[in-house]
């Protein structure tokens, strides 16, 4: 535990003294601010069911930026080589790591709550599915983290790591958009069950189904143990 | 303290380790001599578990390497030959990292810090930002880090590489005083660091071992790999008899120049005594025409040639 938490906490002093985190934070604070402006101000709707909908598309492209160093820069700098001989065990490695970059996730998500001010004082929304929405968000980010995480551990270059987790995020997305293509419906159920997109969609509609948050949580602790894997096996 | 057996590395087709073993004791400095691509670097990883063994076996502090990597890394301080330093972070905070996971109380913490940054001089800069760091000064802090927790065992490669001599000099001295109660196994290439510091030297050669020495017989090694080569115009049967009788020659070997049916290049073994060379001269001058003498530094592969002519049986090897 204390060697997790030693880990976590260099994950974030790493993370707050280089320029990427704060340009993260800010793009995706600045953007969702644009976002809700103009789908509450437009609309006149007191709801972020609008906003929660950019604001995944926003984590699919920030994310990556925010993994792809997890392991990346370890291979590069060299320091895996003092990271990976200290008494650590894989686990502990991936799951600080991890961690660190879910609270840049929560910094983000708290961050956003400034919106919910406008909306409260010159509307009536309906908590429940704020709630919701921002659960889902947070799953999402998890889901979206874990696989750059995975990527980040597979490649020494950041930017492939970055280019990588795009990718798979985008496919994992989108992929919900096949179900137009199928007619077994096995087949549909399939895309349909492996989209972010989808379950993200009844998270903002404020329905927290159980198989929705397994299925991010299913995502996250598959590509992290994939991670634990790896690094195990590269040694 | 450490004990390698039978230790192979293949990447592929390259036999990078092949069939090493050893043991290194507490108390003890094992110095781990070879040329670049030897395979010192790839032993240590292996040791250190940040790579594995393709076979056999390394155990730290009584801990399996395979099996209990984490228990026996509590055990190490290991410094690799690029000091694995995260730029973003200054010098303090990256060693209380380093202590944390060491599991160093938060009672010693401080205590420890002021310790290592002693021992490797780095309080003038010990709140700087580690990307402003001059290369010694990375070098060193690549040491502290190896010192922290206070480790049975230490494993440095290359451990002066990139310091001016100065640093050198107190750098082998952290290692001398780290060694006499620790066990301590150090890579290098350069044949003084370890006669000056080493109890014994391993001569490590394309991935095999090919002795452990003392490092008097390392001493006298490189004495016998000096050399003296001369050329002379001269009556080849007189000219041998005459070198051999210098004092301090061991050995001739004559060649002809390629053209001149006259001329020879004389290869000279001789002993370590510094006035050989004026020996030799005088010798020569008396009697002929003295071309050329040149004195051949003793060189790391001179004095592997010596190992691998005398043959693996000599000193206690394996």
């Amino acid at each position: 535990m204390s060697g997790m938490l030693a880990v976590y906490r260099k994950e974030l002093a790493t993370y707050f003294r280089s320029p990427i985190a704060y340009y993260v934070v800010s793009v995706f604070l600045l953007g969702t601010g644009y976002f809700f402006s103009y789908n509450v101000v437009l609309t006149g709707e007191t709801t972020m069911t609008g906003t929660f909908q950019n604001m995944g598309l926003l984590l699919l492209t920030l994310t990556p930026l925010i993994s792809m160093r997890l392991l990346s820069a370890e291979y590069s700098a060299g320091t895996a080589e003092l990271l990976l001989t200290l008494p650590l065990s894989p686990w502990q490695i991936v799951l600080g790591k991890y961690l660190g970059a879910v609270t840049i996730l929560m910094a983000i998500a708290a961050g956003t709550l400034v919106d919910l001010v406008p909306l409260y004082l010159f509307g009536t929304p309906e908590t429940l599915t704020i709630v919701a929405g921002y659960l889902g968000f947070v799953l999402l980010g998890m889901a979206c983290l874990a696989v750059g995480q995975l990527c980040s551990t597979l490649t020494h270059n950041q930017i492939v790591a970055a280019l990588l987790t795009a990718s798979v995020l985008l496919g994992f997305w989108f992929v919900g958009h096949l179900q137009g293509f199928q007619t077994s419906p096995t087949l549909r159920g399939l895309v349909g069950y492996l989209s972010f997109g989808l379950h993200f969609v009844d998270f903002i509609r404020g329905l927290v189904r159980s198989e929705a948050v397994a299925f991010y949580l299913i995502v996250s602790a598959v590509a992290l143990t994939l991670s634990e894997g790896y690094l195990q096996w590269r040694r | 303290m450490i004990e390698v057996q039978h230790l192979t590395k293949r990447y592929g087709r390259v036999q990078a380790v092949d069939d090493v073993s050893f043991r290194v004791e507490r108390g003890e400095i094992l110095g781990f001599l070879g040329p670049n691509g030897a395979g010192k670097t790839t032993t240590l990883r292996m040791i250190a578990g940040f790579i594995a063994a393709t076979s056999g076996r390394v155990m730290v502090a009584g801990h399996d390497m395979a099996t209990q990597r984490v228990e026996a890394a509590r055990r190490i301080g290991y410094a690799p030959e690029r000091p694995p330093l995260y730029d973003m972070l200054d010098v303090g905070a990256y060693l209380r990292f380093v202590a944390r996971v060491k599991g160093v109380p938060r009672a010693a913490m401080a205590a420890e810090l002021e310790r290592v940054s002693a021992a490797c001089r780095l309080e003038a800069v010990f709140h700087q930002d580690i990307y402003k760091l001059s290369k010694g000064y990375r070098q060193r802090l690549g040491l502290a880090q190896a010192l922290l927790g206070d480790p049975d065992v230490l494993l440095l490669d290359e451990p002066t590489a990139g310091l001016d001599p100065g640093q050198i000099h107190e750098t082998r001295e952290v290692i001398r005083r780290f060694g006499t109660e620790h066990a301590v196994l150090l890579s290098t290439h350069i044949l003084a660091e370890v006669t000056l510091i080493c109890g014994r030297v391993a001569i490590i050669d394309h991935g095999r071992l090919l002795t452990i020495d003392s490092p008097m017989g390392l001493q006298r090694a490189v004495e016998q790999s000096n050399r003296v080569t001369v050329q002379v115009r001269a009556p080849a049967p007189a000219l041998c008899e005459t070198l051999s009788s210098v004092d301090g020659v061991r050995r001739v070997d004559l060649r002809t120049v390629s053209g001149d049916d006259g001329l020879f290049t004389v290869d000279c073994q001789v002993d370590g005594r510094k006035d050989v060379e004026a020996a030799i001269a005088r010798a020569v001058a008396v009697r002929w025409d003295l071309h050329r003498l040149e004195r051949q530094q003793p060189t790391l592969e001179n004095v592997f040639l010596q190992y691998v002519t005398a043959g693996p049986a000599r000193g206690a090897a394996r």
